[in-house]
């Protein structure tokens, strides 16, 4: 790490974020000015008495602006963070969830779930709790499967081959695509109109159980991350300098591929799957700044809400009263970035492509 | 003193060591010598605890290596690999503090950035510190992972502990005056509690720095000797299938090899 330290870049990514915070809580079709806001989150926390005379607009702000604008940030934080992990954990800078197949994966299992599994036991009372579990557990154990076959099949001898990685996501993705394709075929007609929505990523469906739900796993995986940023970037000179270091590589690429996909799963069980996020986030970070993952984890979890909050406003504003799926604003301005980085990466002739 | 006893290293149907026992004698320069395929490599990597042997045992100083703590390993013995390459656009600097990671308790000390700076000054890349990474020449790339094994295996301040240095072809790819300073500074640590093992290709070098020599030939240990004359013609013509001439230079320093095929 160089020398002059990343407190000042934290603090003014940490305003910005507030800013957006409160700009995502203000518009969409009720405009919220931020004293009103203010006061009805202290209502909502009980600090203040109950303003019978505004029950309207208190209700649709907390129990529809305030989780959706949380939930959009949280998801932010876990897809910038996510590819941080991932970028590190492949040692290059063109991987993301959704690339990788983790999105695919955690897309299948969760709609494995609303198709076959939500209408037979969701309704039935005392398991109702296991049924809003369920879904972002089979979530994980797509996303971890469809993740380590690309791992396995990228890497060999400490080494990632970019080429089969890319494949190797772009055959998982199609597989998970299918299946999610024919989840959506045989469901009945409202469940198949969720998955779709669901597949380009809403945050319309927010509420403080996902919002919960999405910050303990955001919360846990963070400071697992965090702990081992230093070893991510020893990492980056292959596993055997690592390991040279006193770091086990196989150990910290199985403990953060967990981490990493337990963070996506439930993200993506809650909001569906968004991609180009995790691909932008830390290479925007990388040349502000710099490589070392002890500046990226957590400035990628900060930019990475900013973004999220921001694309959501504009989800809710360009054809109002309808609403944008947010997967095809993130795609629409995302693969672009994604190709010019690649464009820019080929050019610098940087050995980048070839791991 | 690092040993090596009975190491048999397969890989698929290919023997690449075949019961090879060596040692490195402590505080001491040992070069190794060989062929191309000769197992080399695969030696100084089992000595560095990275290579786990088919069979055989590596003791530190009679200890066994897998009765030590990786990140106690990590802290007095270090490896200078042949090329490591990134990925990442990451300042020469952030490299070197690498090498401080198995010392490093929630944040690198001054200590550490002192360190990491001396070692930047003793390869001469002070000036290239803030520079990333992939855009040094092949020469300064070495330089920087060779500061950065320096800073890893430093000497403490308090505690004086026993330290080794392991080097795979630590001059290939630099000029003549960084090899011999490269040599000189191997050589030097080998005077200050370091254990110094180097693979050279260059049988001049070798026999003008170091003070233990270990040739292999096919996998096999051809020579180990404390004494330099033992390195003789048919020997080297045996192993390295050329012919070898010695032209003797000054009566008190080794002879010089010429070579031709």
């Amino acid at each position: 790490m160089t020398r002059h330290s990343n407190t000042r870049a934290y603090v003014a990514l940490a305003i910005v974020l507030a800013l957006s915070l409160v700009l995502s809580g203000a518009v969409g079709a009720f405009t919220f000015p931020p004293a009103r806001m203010a006061s009805y989150i202290a209502q909502g926390a009980g600090w203040i008495p109950l303003d019978t005379a505004d029950t309207l607009g208190r209700n649709v702000f907390l129990q529809l602006r305030l989780p959706r604008v949380l939930l959009a940030a949280l998801t932010g934080a876990t897809l910038g963070v996510s590819g941080t992990l991932m970028q590190g954990l492949f040692r290059n800078p063109i991987v993301e969830p959704g690339l990788a197949g983790t999105s695919a994966g955690a897309a299948l299992g969760a709609s494995l779930w609303f198709v076959l599994g939500g209408t037979t036991l969701g309704v039935i009372g005392p398991l109702a709790m296991i049924g809003a579990l369920a879904g972002p557990l089979l979530a994980c154990i797509g996303a971890l499967v469809a993740t380590l076959i690309v791992y396995r099949v990228s890497s060999s001898f400490g080494r990632v081959n970019v080429f089969t990685l890319l494949l190797a996501g772009i055959a998982v993705n199609a597989v998970c695509g299918a299946g999610t394709g024919f989840m959506s075929y045989i469901a009945r007609d409202p469940q198949a109109r969720n998955i779709t929505f669901w597949n380009l990523g809403t945050f319309t469906t927010a509420d403080w159980r996902a919002v919960i739900l999405v910050s303990i796993a955001f919360v846990l995986c963070f400071a697992l991350a965090l702990r081992d940023a230093r070893a991510l970037n020893a990492l980056m000179l292959g596993e055997d300098e690592a390991a040279l270091l006193g770091i086990d590589p196989r150990a910290l690429v199985r403990r953060l591929l967990i981490v990493n996909t337990v963070m996506v799963a439930v993200a993506t069980a809650m909001v569906g799957v968004i991609a180009f996020v995790g691909l932008v986030i830390p290479h925007v970070l990388r040349l502000a700044r710099s490589s070392s993952y002890t500046w990226l984890i957590p400035s990628s979890a900060l930019l990475g809400a900013v973004t999220m909050s921001i694309v959501d406003v504009v989800a809710r504003l360009v054809i109002a009263p309808a609403e944008l799926p947010i997967g095809i604003i993130t795609a629409i301005v995302g693969a672009p970035v994604f190709l010019g980085i690649l464009l820019r990466e080929q050019r610098h002739g940087r050995i980048a492509l070839f791991g | 003193m690092i040993e090596l006893r009975g190491i048999t290293v397969r890989a698929g149907a290919a023997t690449l060591l075949d019961e090879v026992s060596v040692s490195f004698p402590r505080d001491r320069f040992t070069a190794v010598l060989g062929p191309n395929g000769a197992g080399k490599s695969t030696l100084i990597r089992v000595a560095a605890g990275l290579l786990r042997p088919s069979a055989g045992t590596v003791r530190y100083d009679g200890e066994p290596i897998d009765a030590i703590a990786p990140d106690a390993l990590a802290r007095h013995r270090a490896l200078l690999s042949q090329h490591v390459e990134l990925a990442f656009p990451l300042p020469a600097i952030d490299v070197v503090m690498m090498g401080r990671y198995p010392h490093i308790r929630g944040a690198p000390t001054e200590r550490d950035h002192e360190i990491v700076a001396s070692a930047l000054e003793q390869v001469g890349m002070t000036h290239r510190a803030t520079q990333p990474y992939p855009t040094l020449s092949g020469g300064e790339r070495q330089k920087i992972q060779l500061a950065r094994v320096l800073a890893q295996i430093w000497r403490a301040n308090d505690a004086p502990s026993h330290r080794t240095l392991l080097l795979d072809e630590p001059t290939s790819g630099l000029d003549v005056h960084y090899q011999l300073q490269l040599l000189g500074t191997a050589r030097e640590l080998a005077g200050q509690d370091c254990t110094v093992v180097a693979i050279l290709h260059d049988l001049n070098v070798a026999l003008r720095y170091a003070e233990h020599l270990v040739v292999l030939e096919g996998g096999h240990v051809a020579l180990e000797t404390d004494a330099s004359e033992a390195l003789d013609a048919s020997l080297i013509e045996r192993v390295f299938r050329v012919r070898a001439h010695a032209v003797t230079s000054a009566p008190d320093e080794p002879p010089i090899w010429t070579f031709s095929l």
